[in-house]
């Protein structure tokens, strides 16, 4: 077990935005957390990654909690939204932060960059530009990049299939596809095509609370886009 | 690490957006803060000068005593104020595999990194050396120096200790300057001395050296409880002020005025809801004191309307001076979705005029509490708010048509120069000649009410134009507005 919730509850004012008694995920697991505005999921996602206090309750990674200490960098990477990338940066001078932070050469990272040619489509590296001067769905790609630069053995997006064109997406879902096993990824997304195709266990959330919780198969798609149509 | 965190605020202040966009208010800036640099060096080496002329009295030494702890009191109320939490910086970081007490460090390396940090070395050191060497011995010079920077330090880390743990706001400073002027008056009719306790202190530490240490103890201590306490509440959520609970809010008296109204209520919603606007209306209130600069006896004897023009048109007009300088790109965040909506040109800029007219009539309704000086002040400013309301606004929302710049109004105002540029301070001028320029002929000959008259018909007649005004910006809105709305996207 990598990861394990308890209890956990994050509470605004007198609303209660999450609230999940237990929740365990194995090593190598793709999970997909799928709920519509407002379900909690990134507020979710920020208890894990420790940026905001839980009302009450706990998140253990690798069985540490994450409060504690900050062991759970070593082996987590995230991609949450804009905020987390330093815009006032090139792309380059990002990547080699980055990488120095995971003790990667400035040879290393370039190496690293060389294989995601396909994947930034000439847009990014050497652009001359600083990565607030990006689109939305550029900086989205620089910031997964730089997530699985890290050769995380946990991965966190939320919504990475937004503002990314067709073929990015499709691109995106083969590389998550290939870490599938070595790595334990979170995904949270809006598009159930993509969530059904790339992970291997579903969690549905609503309000904050788990509703579903379930292994895809054959008829995960159609199960949850009946739920949803309800 | 710690390097590489400040290479990156380097960067980040370098190659902030509102840097290298406009020269001219780089060099106005570099003026301003070369001019303040220049004060507190001229302050600093001129002081075994001007301190036996303030208090002719007493030994200079004494005196410098006496007013190192006001200087710490007032550096600290204005820190409350001033002073800039550095949490957001920290965002980027935070999932990274960086360890919590680097962020923390950083955190802590960066707020050193202010002007008020700067000010007691060019005020206090020089005359450290200069006497209090000459006079005790290099050494007790030394621990003067070792006590000044830890009051500092001390300063620094407590005033932001309390900005963290607290909602600070303008009340609060507001409070702090009232407390500090009541002990500035119990010193003036000796009650309690302050000048007298900070002396002390300092004759102390010239006596015995090493008490200084107490102060470096102090900061010390200060920089834990605060390092410890961010350790603790290391979530941005928490660091940065903290929110109210916000309600849809109506406001009546605008609601008679239709499609205006409500755009106007529109825009004074923005006003308080945002940082900057909300600081640049309070600035208004304090430039109401402004009057007393302006306002000598010998001028108001004299009828010299001229003189007291240039004060009354700007304390009066200071609502749409300050505010009116960034017209439109207060909007600039959502200007798209003005121009893509169904909103009449003509209705946006009454919209703007009826804003002005209100707070303008604010403001002098406030400032009348000057015909207690003298009613004839009272004449001038009628005559100075017709102006304003009448052409003021008018020359304001002009030259807004030719401003493209955008605007970040979530940020403070005070220091903050994005988004000027040279128009901004070209505004003055017709602004503020033009009243003086019709007066001048009825001053010079010695007609002075006449002057006063011929301002405020100036301003009636063009109050009565307002129409024909709405109709001109309004097209020339309608001209520039892919130009406007480019530069806001940027």
């Amino acid at each position: 077990m990598i990861l394990e919730v308890k209890n956990l509850q994050k509470v605004y004012g007198d609303k209660t935005v999450v609230n999940i008694q237990d929740l365990n995920i194995e090593a190598g697991e793709t999970v997909g957390l799928v709920g519509n505005n407002g379900a909690g999921k990134t507020t979710f996602f920020r208890m894990l990654l420790d940026l905001i206090r839980p009302t009450s309750g706990e998140v253990l990674s690798k069985g540490e909690n994450v409060m504690q200490n900050d062991n759970w960098k070593n082996y987590t990477a995230s991609f949450l939204d804009e905020g987390f990338l330093i815009d006032y940066l090139t792309p380059e001078e990002y990547f080699t932060f980055i990488g120095s932070l995971h003790n990667l050469s400035i040879a290393d990272v370039s190496a690293y960059l060389t294989q995601y040619g396909e994947f930034f489509n000439g847009e990014i590296l050497n652009s001359g530009k600083y990565i607030r001067d990006f689109s939305k769905g550029n900086q989205v790609k620089v910031g997964i990049a730089a997530a699985l630069m890290q050769k995380p053995e946990i991965l966190i997006l939320d919504e990475p299939f937004a503002n990314l064109d067709p073929t990015t997406q499709i691109r995106l879902k083969n590389l998550l596809k290939l870490q599938a096993g070595s790595m334990t990824t979170f995904i949270s997304s809006h598009d159930l095509n993509h969530v059904t195709d790339v992970c291997n266990r579903i969690i549905l959330v609503e309000k904050g609370v788990v509703i579903k919780d379930f292994k895809t198969d054959e008829n995960t798609l159609k199960e949850l886009e009946s739920y949803f149509s309800a | 690490m710690l390097n590489t965190f400040l290479s990156h605020q380097w960067k980040s202040f370098w190659r902030s957006r509102n840097r290298g966009s406009s020269i001219a208010g780089q060099i106005v800036l570099g003026f301003f803060m070369l001019y303040f640099l220049v004060l507190a060096l001229g302050a600093g080496f001129g002081m075994q000068f001007l301190l036996p002329k303030i208090f002719p009295n007493q030994d200079v030494i004494k005196s410098f005593n006496g007013l190192i702890l006001y200087y710490f009191a007032l550096d600290f109320i204005m820190r409350l104020q001033l002073q800039e939490l550095p949490t957001l910086s920290i965002i980027p970081y935070l999932h990274l595999r960086i360890s919590r007490s680097k962020i923390i460090s950083f955190l802590n390396l960066k707020a050193l990194f202010s002007a008020f940090n700067l000010w007691p070395i060019f005020i206090f050191l020089p005359f450290i050396f200069l006497k209090i060497g000459t006079t005790y011995g290099i050494f007790t010079a030394l621990m003067y120096v070792v006590t000044i920077l830890s009051i500092t330090i001390f300063n620094n880390y407590l005033a932001l200790y309390i900005k963290r743990k607290s909602i600070s706001n303008v009340l609060y400073t507001l409070v702090g300057l009232i407390i500090f002027a009541v002990f500035a008056a119990l010193e003036y009719y000796k009650v309690i001395s302050v000048m007298a306790a900070s002396d002390y202190v300092f004759k102390t530490i010239a006596k015995m050296p090493f008490i200084g240490f107490a102060f470096t103890l102090a900061a010390v201590a200060i920089f834990y409880i605060n390092s410890s306490f961010l350790l603790k509440n290391l979530y941005t959520e928490e660091l940065s002020s903290k929110q109210e609970k916000k309600a849809s809010t109506d406001y009546a008296f605008l609601n008679r005025f239709g499609r205006v109204g409500e755009l106007a209520a529109l825009e004074l919603k923005l006003i308080l809801r945002h940082k900057r606007p909300r600081s640049s209306v309070i600035m208004g209130f304090f430039f109401l004191f402004y009057g007393f600069i302006f306002y000598k006896e010998k001028a108001i004897d004299r009828d010299a309307f001229g003189q007291m023009m240039f004060g009354a048109i700007f304390m009066t007009g200071i609502s749409i001076i300050i505010y009116g300088q960034f017209m439109f790109a207060w909007q600039s965040a959502h200007f798209d979705g003005i121009l893509a909506n169904k909103i009449n040109f003509k209705d946006f800029i009454r919209a703007k005029f009826l804003l002005f007219t209100i707070g303008c009539t604010v403001i002098t309704l406030l400032a009348s509490f000057y015909g207690f000086l003298s009613p004839k002040l009272l004449l001038l400013h009628v005559a100075a708010y017709l102006y304003n309301i009448g052409f003021g606004t008018v020359v304001v929302l002009y030259l807004a048509t030719l401003n493209y710049k955008r605007l970040d109004i979530t940020k403070a105002a005070s220091f903050n120069y994005q988004g000027t540029g040279a128009t901004q301070w070209l505004l003055m001028f017709p602004y503020a000649l033009t009243p003086i320029l019709i007066y001048v002929p009825f001053g010079m000959l010695d007609k002075p009410y006449w002057g006063l008259i011929a301002v405020s018909i100036f301003g009636l007649i063009m109050l009565l134009m307002r129409g024909f005004w709405v109709n001109y910006i309004a097209k020339r809105l309608e001209l520039q507005r892919y130009k406007i709305a480019e530069g806001f996207r940027e």
